[in-house]
């Protein structure tokens, strides 16, 4: 066997592998999308491909006019179903997101420079205070979190989810911009203070621009948190159109029954700004955390 | 003129540092006391009244058979799943290491399932582990391979092994991050030199790539370890904790004793337990990255 | 925009969800009515709208419907963030507790109004919630769960008695005939850690003649008794006929596995008829509803039935007179009862004895084929009727309530049934988890 031959034969088992387990992990997502143009009629049949596929079950999400049938008077009422608020929730969704990313990554990267640049007392515990932050388990502190909120009226409030999720993003934010910006050398910054530029100037038109890598991995991160978390939003918050997507699509079981092709245009929807925010950032992302992680 | 500058600089930072301050103070350090604090206390359902009871919700854990069976069960869930994934991890990260075209395609589909909510991962397992309209029964079924269903939800083993799958099939892409991360730094020389001297695949991997993964695996399964023991959204999410209390582990028990018993006290005292056995591996944690940094 | 502009905007939004502080003149604002998964909440409030536009312009009602699941922590965060729900309906043993706990607004000023003496015979506005003395809850409808069966299925399997004669052996033995046939499961029983099966034990022990707790002697907990041990057995038994997947039943677990035409028997309310009509029609034509099988040793046949009705929460509530008005112009007008009933037919059962008489009642679709079985429900249910928190209709117990947010009952079922418990141990078990709950809430009984 010539050596170009072991070659191909190499890389066509390495790709047949690669093919096998990327099928196998991307199935369920696979899966939720070829059930959710699936009509009704054909959720019990086990094929792999609907016969005809509907945009019946994305309707119903994206209009908010949620049916159901009135079995007997042989018409479809408005449904008093959760699923009717599903533009609510992911409006709420976006709404909470984007504001946890942008606090997150403000307070954090200033707070970040403070202590890599500036000296203070106990600043060596900053790091490890954060790590054990981060490592706490949202549901230690989601109770006593909301006695906090509803102390301060904000209980129900989208509010009190960005705070309660810049609770968890915070400690590990500043371990991540703690790190990129360790790692800036400080001779930039140094010669632009000595030719008379002002810290705030140094701040803003250097060291921002160098860390970026490290702001997109800290507003990743706090995108990834505040939008897919459960727990918080399911405590603090109890009006159904107040919910995230997270929390009112597990409403979904509750109703009078069990629509599937509904609950996976659901799922469908809920990563789909995910999976666009990973197509653009992939790159960064295995950058980021696979510095932090293994640094340290 | 310095000395104007230092003062700026000190008000600049004390500036920049307050926001992150009073909000990890508020809602990090305080809430995290107060969680400790509500352990020692007992709370009236439907009142906001809160009384002394000393460490009666410590007594109620330790005479619970459901407390020690959802920790015995943590451990049971986290063991499993760590296992799981490192091994997974690692077979996927060398995968993703060849340097085959397309490589990046699939290294972005075979990390997705990282980013993708809990939630949605779980309904589609409810919905794929359905025993009568589940796309996985259906398969088994029509295979040959199991003659009636299996119910995945309904039966406490089967049960555990779903939580598993779902916290394998969303976790393994942060140890292949890892792993391919450290795997891009060793040099490509030793790899070579290895394979001009005859060594085969698995004898590279054995003898070469594995000892210059020691260091990144035991940061990995620590870490993990930590967050998995603690993980709420993955068990509950997909199962509840059952049938009956079958998959509870120490987050899903207080989850539960909060909003179905109504004892905040005991849901909080179940935290303070998390939060010490926490602390513990933590400080493992950190000695063990010293050390690494100190080689 | 900046970081300050971002939370100036999302406070701002934040602020404006105020209910807006009432007027002298004119009160403004929502009023939040919670109810049950289900049409029928949506009706009454459409009704309270109507009252709405007319006397109050600026109050809207609006509905919102929680899982049954969700009940206990949504009124557990609500209370604590002093934002209750202006206007509840929901299962009567949580709104029994609700009672005890004086948290509700008494409502014997509405009794009069509605018609003290408007009740079907043999019902009193006592069983929907009277505590020391006063009325707190307003009847809305009963709804009882009666044996539901596909009367093809029992003819194929073989089964001749008609199951208005069945004792619970006869039962048992058409389950396992329906079984042994091999294309059904003979019944249906939701098993899982629920408060719906806290119900259909509780309806198979009353009938067996026990009960959890004695109402007329301070709640003391009688649950271990021959009886429960008999019902527990009982469901073990049945148990083989059953879906495996049982045990991790809920309420629409169970409404499916008869609409889809996975068992050829169930206990359910009449929800499962309209599900039926909704996914199979063929299911529908076969189904019928019977009075349960009566226990061999007491002949009881007893069902569970909610007696579910409106209660209002007193504290931190500013719309209690409006509603109080909203809640007397739906009940005393025909038009918004009868609408009310149909909106789930033969679920939602009405009250009243001028609503039961009246001809348009009969005038839904169902009527044509399932007539007889929506009278099981509608009228002969109440000669069998009992509920967990007035056990036998000898008393309310707010414990109840308690037990159910726990599912108790449910976990004991299940140490029999998934930790494969003796039945007299597992009776034991929740004998002393009772006990306990009792001992917490020592200060509602005494």
């Amino acid at each position: 066997m010539t050596r170009a031959t072991r070659r191909r034969l190499r890389a066509g088992g390495v790709y047949a592998a690669l093919l096998v387990v990327t099928l196998v992990m991307c199935f369920p997502l696979l899966w939720a999308v070829l059930t959710s143009v699936r009509p009704n009629d054909e959720m019990l049949s086990v094929r792999l491909v609907p016969q005809r596929v509907t945009d019946a079950h994305y309707r119903a999400l994206l209009t908010g006019r949620s049916m159901y049938f009135e079995a007997g008077a042989g018409t479809y009422r408005a449904s008093t179903a959760p699923s009717q608020h599903f533009l609510s929730w992911f409006a709420n969704s976006t709404l909470v997101t984007l504001a946890t990313t942008v606090l997150s990554v403000a307070v954090s990267t200033l707070a970040a420079y403070s202590v890599t640049r500036f000296r203070f007392p106990g600043q060596s515990f900053a790091p490890y205070f954060s790590l054990l932050g981060y490592m706490t388990p949202s549901i230690v502190f989601v109770f006593p979190l909301f006695v906090t909120i509803v102390a301060l009226g904000l209980a129900d409030r989208l509010p009190s989810l960005v705070l309660g999720y810049l609770s968890i993003t915070l400690p590990f934010s500043l371990w991540l911009m703690w790190a990129f910006l360790r790692s800036i050398p400080l001779e930039v910054e140094e010669a632009a203070l000595i030719d008379g530029a002002s810290r705030f100037q140094v701040f803003r038109l250097i060291v921002i621009p160098l860390a970026v890598p490290g702001i997109v991995a800290t507003a990743i991160f706090s995108f990834i948190v505040a939008w897919n978390d459960y727990l918080i939003a399911r405590i603090f918050i109890n009006s159904i159109t107040q919910l995230p997507l997270t929390v009112g699509v597990m409403h979904f079981f509750e109703g009078t029954h069990v629509d599937w092709g509904l609950m996976m245009a659901a799922a469908v929807l809920i990563t789909l700004p995910l999976a666009v925010l990973f197509m653009f950032v992939q790159r960064q992302l295995v950058v980021g955390f696979g510095a932090g992680a293994v640094k340290g | 003129m310095r000395r104007r500058r230092e003062l700026s600089d000190r008000q600049l930072g004390v500036l920049f540092l307050l926001p992150f301050v009073v909000l990890s103070l508020g809602f990090v350090v305080y809430p995290a006391l107060d969680a400790i604090r509500l352990a020692f206390h007992s709370k009236l359902p439907f009142r906001n009244s809160f009384t002394f009871v000393g460490l009666d919700n410590f007594r109620y854990l330790r005479d619970d058979p459901v407390f020690w069976a959802a920790a015995w069960q943590s451990c049971v869930w986290t063991g499993a799943s760590i296992v799981l994934q490192t091994v997974f991890g690692v077979a996927i990260a060398l995968l993703l290491h060849q340097a085959v075209r397309g490589i990046n395609v699939f290294r972005g589909l075979l990390l997705f399932p990282y980013m993708v909510p809990t939630v949605v991962i779980a309904l589609i397992c409810r919905w794929m582990f359905n025993p009568e309209l589940g796309i996985v029964n259906a398969v088994l079924k029509g295979s040959g391979l199991v003659r009636g269903e299996v119910y995945w939800l309904s039966d406490p083993t089967w049960a555990m092994v779903s939580t598993i799958l779902l916290n394998v099939w969303k976790f393994t892409p942060f140890v292949v991050i890892c792993v391919l991360a450290r795997l891009q730094t060793i040099p490509v020389e030793i790899v070579e030199a290895a394979q001009v001297d005859g060594a085969g695949a698995w004898r590279r991997f054995l003898h070469i790539t594995l000892p210059q993964l020691k260091a990144v695996l035991a940061v990995v399964v620590v870490f993990r370890t930590i967050w998995t023991f603690n993980k709420f959204e993955e068990i509950y999410l997909l199962t509840r904790g059952g049938p009956g209390t079958s998959t509870f582990n120490l987050a899903v028990y207080a989850f539960e004793q909060a909003t179905a018993n109504l004892k905040l006290g005991v849901a909080a005292a179940t935290g303070v337990v998390m939060l010490t056995l926490l602390f513990a591996g933590s400080v493992f944690y950190l000695r063990l990255i010293r050390q690494q940094e100190a080689v | 925009m900046n970081r300050r502009q971002f939370l100036a905007t999302t406070t701002a939004g934040a602020l404006t969800q105020w209910p807006r502080r009432a007027s002298a003149q004119a009160k403004t604002g929502t009023v939040r009515v919670w109810g049950e998964p289900g049409p029928y909440g949506a009706v009454a409030v459409d009704g309270m709208n109507e009252w709405a536009q007319k006397n109050a312009p600026g109050l809207k009602f609006a509905i919102e419907t929680i899982p049954w699941s969700d009940v206990y922590p949504k009124l557990m965060t609500d209370l604590a963030a002093g934002r209750p729900a202006h206007c509840i309906s929901v299962e009567s043993p949580i709104a029994f507790q609700l009672m005890a706990e004086g948290l509700l607004e008494p409502v014997d000023d509405l009794v009069d109004k509605i018609g003290r003496n408007r009740l079907i015979p043999g019902i009193k506005w006592e069983y929907w919630g009277a505590w020391k003395g006063k009325q707190y809850v307003i009847p809305a409808h009963h709804q009882s769960h009666l044996l539901v069966v596909r009367t093809d299925v029992l003819k194929d399997a073989g089964v001749t008695k008609s199951p208005a004669e069945w004792n619970w052996a006869d039962q048992l033995a058409a389950a396992k005939a329906i079984k042994a046939k091999g294309k059904v499961f003979g019944m249906s029983f939701a098993l899982g850690r629920t408060i719906a099966t806290d119900y259909y034990v509780i309806s198979l022990l009353h009938s067996a003649g026990g009960r959890m707790f004695d109402a007329a002697n301070k709640s003391e907990v009688v649950f271990d008794s021959p009886a429960a041990v008999e019902t527990f057995e009982y469901i073990l038994e049945l148990f083989p006929t059953m879906p495996p997947g049982a045990v991790g039943y809920t309420f629409l677990d169970v409404v499916d596995s008869m609409a889809k035409g996975q068992a050829g028997m169930a206990f359910y309310w009449g929800r499962v008829f309209g599900r039926a009509a909704e996914v199979d029609k063929q299911v529908f034509d076969t189904m019928e509803a019977y009075q349960h099988a009566a226990n061999p040793k007491t002949g009881k046949r007893l069902n569970w039935n909610d007696f579910q009705g409106w209660l209002i929460p007193k504290d931190n509530n500013p719309y209690i007179a409006e509603i109080k008005q909203a809640l007397v112009h739906i009940q005393t007008s025909r038009d918004w009862q009868i609408r009310y009933a149909q909106s789930l037919v033969p679920n939602v059962s009405p009250v009243f004895q001028d609503v039961a008489q009246d001809a348009r009642l009969t005038q839904h679709p169902f009527f044509q084929t399932k007539r007889r079985t929506i009278f099981e429900y509608y009228v002969e249910a109440l000669k069998h009727a009992s509920n967990s928190g007035n056990e036998l209709l000898q008393g309310i117990s707010p414990l109840a309530g308690i037990v159910h947010g726990r599912a108790i009952i449910a976990q004991g079922v299940q140490r029999m049934l998934i930790d494969k418990q003796p039945a007299k141990d597992a009776v034991k078990w929740t004998h002393q988890q009772l006990e306990q709950v009792r001992r917490e809430h020592i200060r509602l009984v005494i």
